[in-house]
């Protein structure tokens, strides 16, 4: 065997969609995200015997609507809503012309904590409950596996290039841009659409109540799917405007329960591996959990980077807690926050997740108004 | 920047033919067929009574710093093969602390069987405010991975559990690959671990899928596949850290190849499966002639057989390397599969032995390849492709290497 | 011993059903045939086998499937089938 050069190109972010507790459309998203008034109030009531009373739901959300009919049977709400934010992407890449290709050369790697725990939940019921134990709906065995969003998004638009699904608790999103950039630079894509998804629903309410620390100050949960276009630099299409570019992600676990100095080695870890002083950041934008682990990453950020850019960007307390896609929603609302501001184009910024079982990431992204 | 070669260092198995590395390559050589009656969930009332299941299997050995009964099964399986992985590579976790790491973990159903137990608590009238707390905290699919790197003290190691079904261990072994190969990894713990679960029993039951008797790929009168249970860990590293500290080199990793169907929710396409063979051959810098011995996904469902050997004569044409299904042996042990099967290639080119495919009778002219039927055969290899296909239309396939100091 | 004697109501229930599982927006009629005509897919068969055993009652071997390609014929597995 030969030793061949490895790609080492550059990877940027060039389109980004969220199908959210504010609407189907990313429009619907950066205006939530925008707007001024926060979003305590976007949790809506939910039928008696989930384990809290509101949350944040994709607003008139049923998969047959919104997708039609045809092959929509037996999707469930994760896959619904995967499947919807790959459509928005592209429909959002065609505004501006530039469609995506599909194909063999577009990948798509997208986290989730379960896939859809309550079509789990329910084929599992039918065996107990029904007749014979093998009383299970056989045309939902698709939707108990976690990869029934990603394949079923693939079906849906033709990529028949890597289709992974990934899960990593709360930072998912950011595991699997660590994932999505290995795939890029090994040149086994041309392009990853690269996000996380998650579903609301009694089943998951009652893991999440169940899971939660007693210390933490639970807010309502949220669901939705998240998602990036992620292109070579020698990949985009001219007249496409890059967004921002991806210096850093740096990933590790708190194995010695020494969580405060953990996340500060991985948060100085990337900016050093970006090249990227903290006085330069201009936004930071942590993963919204409360009680002791969303305090040691709160106070962190504050420290490292200042009260005004760690409150920049607002999005927990908008669109409710989307677990395993919570990292992904922060990499949309920072990329919908900064379009609007002129004077970040150019500036890095951090996302930060740090989970209650000790998994910490950081991505440090440059800011791009313009082509690169 | 230089790519760097990777090389197999260490493997850990759990499986139903045997657990550890030697008990595994017993089992292999001497063809043998872990499938038994079940005994993980009540099978009560089902029409098929046969699965395959890890035996001897001792948590408390595997799992130290955590209480046990946090972590599922699953779980449990995937901890242990890696502390054996890291063992057998003549390494202590304390090794690998210092240096950037990678811990992939692929999984079908994660801790279904944890959900499964909740359920059936919920079947019998527990409310969901009333589920063990300590059961809905193993459930998380991330924990597969995070519990290694907790377990084994790995503060520098990205977990990641990829939930690709069936073909989910090939994906880490090939996440693996790229990490340690472009450095960004200096070694990755990769494969795959899934525990029985009475879900997905009692899906492939309703499908048609589970034989009553014995798994028999490519086999004329193939009934379908058993459900089983495994996990497969195996550490990676480039060859010049395997040479500096006088490493045995099971084989070298040369290449994979990964491709999605978007066809069909659980139809095989022979076209894609094909297509994926050849990405991963091309990866790897061989041609189809250099290639010994396949590792076929072979589950012994009448229609993945077909499928996967007419894309084997597709890409080898019509005098294709020797065939073999492990699943005669293992069952479908879900995303362990192909990590287990990537083991055993990799055992298969160190020990110069192709490993049988069992239950075999006659073999079915759909499916015209020398599948090594009942035993195994001393062979020379060189290069072994291992197959990993998925509900889904996820496809993997990893190509291996003979290792040799020159 | 057949378990299902196929009478009007019978059929009726069948033709609800394969429509069902078939998602069938047109009329169903005796011999159309499930996979050419009306589109079906392994996984709408399996669903339609499972829907009939648990109506009715009944086990169908699996290889049955393979013969039930359109209405006509799954009457006729169907009034061969052994109760569960």
């Amino acid at each position: 065997m030969t030793t061949v050069a490895v790609p080492t190109d550059r990877h940027f972010i060039t389109a980004w969609s969220a199908v959210s507790p504010y609407g189907v459309t990313s429009a619907d998203y950066a205006r939530g995200i925008l707007t001024e008034d926060s979003g305590a109030g976007r949790a809506v009531p939910v039928p008696e015997g989930h384990a809290a009373q509101a949350a944040c739901l994709v607003p008139g959300f049923e998969v047959r609507e919104v997708l039609g009919r045809a092959g929509t049977r037996t999707m469930d709400r994760a896959t619904g809503l995967a499947v919807t934010a790959v459509r928005e992407l592209f429909d959002e890449a065609s505004r501006e012309e530039r469609p995506v290709p599909v194909g063999t050369g577009t990948a798509l790697v997208l986290g989730t904590t379960l896939g859809s725990a309550q079509s789990q939940h329910d084929f599992a019921m039918a065996s107990f409950t029904g007749q014979k134990p093998y009383d299970v709906p056989a045309q939902f065995m698709p939707n108990v596996l976690m990869n029934c969003p990603a394949a079923a998004s693939a079906i849906r638009f033709g990529l028949q290039g890597p289709n992974t699904t990934l899960a990593g608790g709360r930072p998912t999103g950011l595991i699997a841009l660590g994932y999505a950039r290995r795939l890029l630079a090994a040149g086994r894509a041309e392009r990853v659409l690269v996000g996380a998804v998650e579903e609301y629903s009694p089943s998951r309410s009652w893991i999440e109540h169940h899971t939660r620390g007693a210390d933490e100050s639970a807010g309502p949960l949220g669901e939705g799917c998240a998602l990036l276009l992620v292109e070579p630099g020698n990949g985009i299409p001219a007249g496409r405007t890059a967004l921002a570019e991806l210096l850093a992600v740096d990933i590790r676990v708190d194995v010695d329960d020494e969580l405060a100095s953990t996340a500060e080695s991985s948060v100085r870890d990337a900016l050093a591996a970006a090249g990227v002083e903290p006085s330069e950041v201009w936004a930071a934008v942590g993963g919204g959990l409360t009680g002791r682990v969303g305090h040691v990453e709160t106070a962190l950020l504050r420290r490292l980077f200042g009260a005004e850019a760690a409150t920049r960007v607002d999005v927990h307390d908008r669109i409710g807690d989307t677990a395993g896609a919570s990292a992904a929603f922060q990499l949309a609302a920072l990329l919908a926050t900064a379009r609007r501001r002129p004077e970040a184009h150019g500036r890095p910024a951090v996302i930060t997740s740090v989970d209650r079982d000790g998994s910490v990431a950081c991505a440090v992204v440059r800011l791009l108004g313009e082509a690169p | 920047m230089t790519a760097r070669r990777v090389v197999l260092t260490g493997i850990g198995v759990l499986s139903s033919i045997g657990n550890g590395v030697t008990e595994f390559t017993r089992g292999l050589r001497e063809g043998r067929c872990g499938a038994g009656p079940i005994t993980r969930f009540d099978s009560t009332g089902f029409r098929r009574q046969l699965a395959h299941e890890v035996h001897d299997f001792t948590p408390s050995a595997w799992v130290r710093h955590t209480p046990a009964e946090q972590l599922g099964r699953a779980t449990q399986f995937s901890v242990a093969a890696a502390r054996m992985a890291v063992s057998d590579a003549g390494l202590d976790p304390a090794d690998l602390r210092g240096g950037p790491g990678l811990v992939t973990v692929g999984t079908t159903d994660g801790e279904a069987d944890a959900l499964d137990r909740l359920v059936e608590a919920q079947a019998n009238g527990t409310e969901p405010a009333g589920l063990d707390p300590v059961g809905v905290g193993r459930l998380a699919a991330h924990r597969l991975a995070l519990a290694v790197v907790k377990e084994l003290r790995l503060p520098r190691a990205v977990p990641s559990v990829l939930g690709t079904a069936c073909a989910a261990g090939n994906y880490a072994v090939g996440d693996g690959y790229d990490a340690v190969r472009s450095g960004e990894a200096e070694w990755a713990l990769v494969g795959g671990a899934d525990a029985l679960t009475r879900r997905t029993f009692a899906g492939f039951h309703r499908l048609g899928l589970v034989a009553s008797d014995r798994c028999r790929p490519f086999d004329a009168d193939r009934e379908g596949l058993l459900t089983a249970e495994g996990a497969g860990i195996l550490l990676l590293e480039s060859l010049d850290s395997a040479r500096a500290r006088g490493a045995r080199v099971y084989a070298e990793l040369l290449g994979y190849g990964l491709n999605c169907d978007a066809h069909h929710p659980t139809a095989p396409n022979m076209d894609s499966v094909a297509q994926v063979m050849r990405l991963a051959l091309a990866d790897a810098g061989v041609k189809p002639e250099e290639v010994d011995l396949v590792s076929a996904h072979g589950t012994g469902t009448p229609t993945n057989d077909v499928t996967e050997i007419r894309a084997v004569r597709q890409v080898f044409g019509d005098r294709p390397p020797r065939t073999v299904a492990l699943k005669s042996m293992l069952g479908h042990s879900m995303g362990a599969a192909s990590a287990l099967g990537a083991a055993a290639s990799a055992l298969a080119l160190t020990h110069g032995f192709i490993p049988p495919t069992v239950n075999h009778r006659s073999t079915d002219p759909e499916c015209p390849v020398d599948c090594v039927p009942n035993h195994a055969v001393e062979a020379d290899l060189r290069v072994v492709v291992n197959n990993g296909l998925a509900f889904g239309g996820n496809n993997a396939a990893v190509v291996l290497g003979r290792h040799e100091e020159t | 011993m057949s378990a299902i004697t196929i009478d009007e109501t019978v059929e009726a229930q069948v033709r609800a059903i394969v429509a069902d599982a078939l998602e069938l927006e047109e009329e169903l009629t005796s011999t159309g045939l499930f996979v050419d005509e009306y589109g079906a897919d392994s996984l709408a068969a399996i669903e339609l086998l499972s829907t009939l055993e648990k109506t009715f009652g009944v086990t169908i071997e699996q290889d049955e499937l393979p013969k039930m390609v359109n209405l006509e014929a799954v009457l006729e597995v169907l009034s061969r089938a052994a109760a569960r």
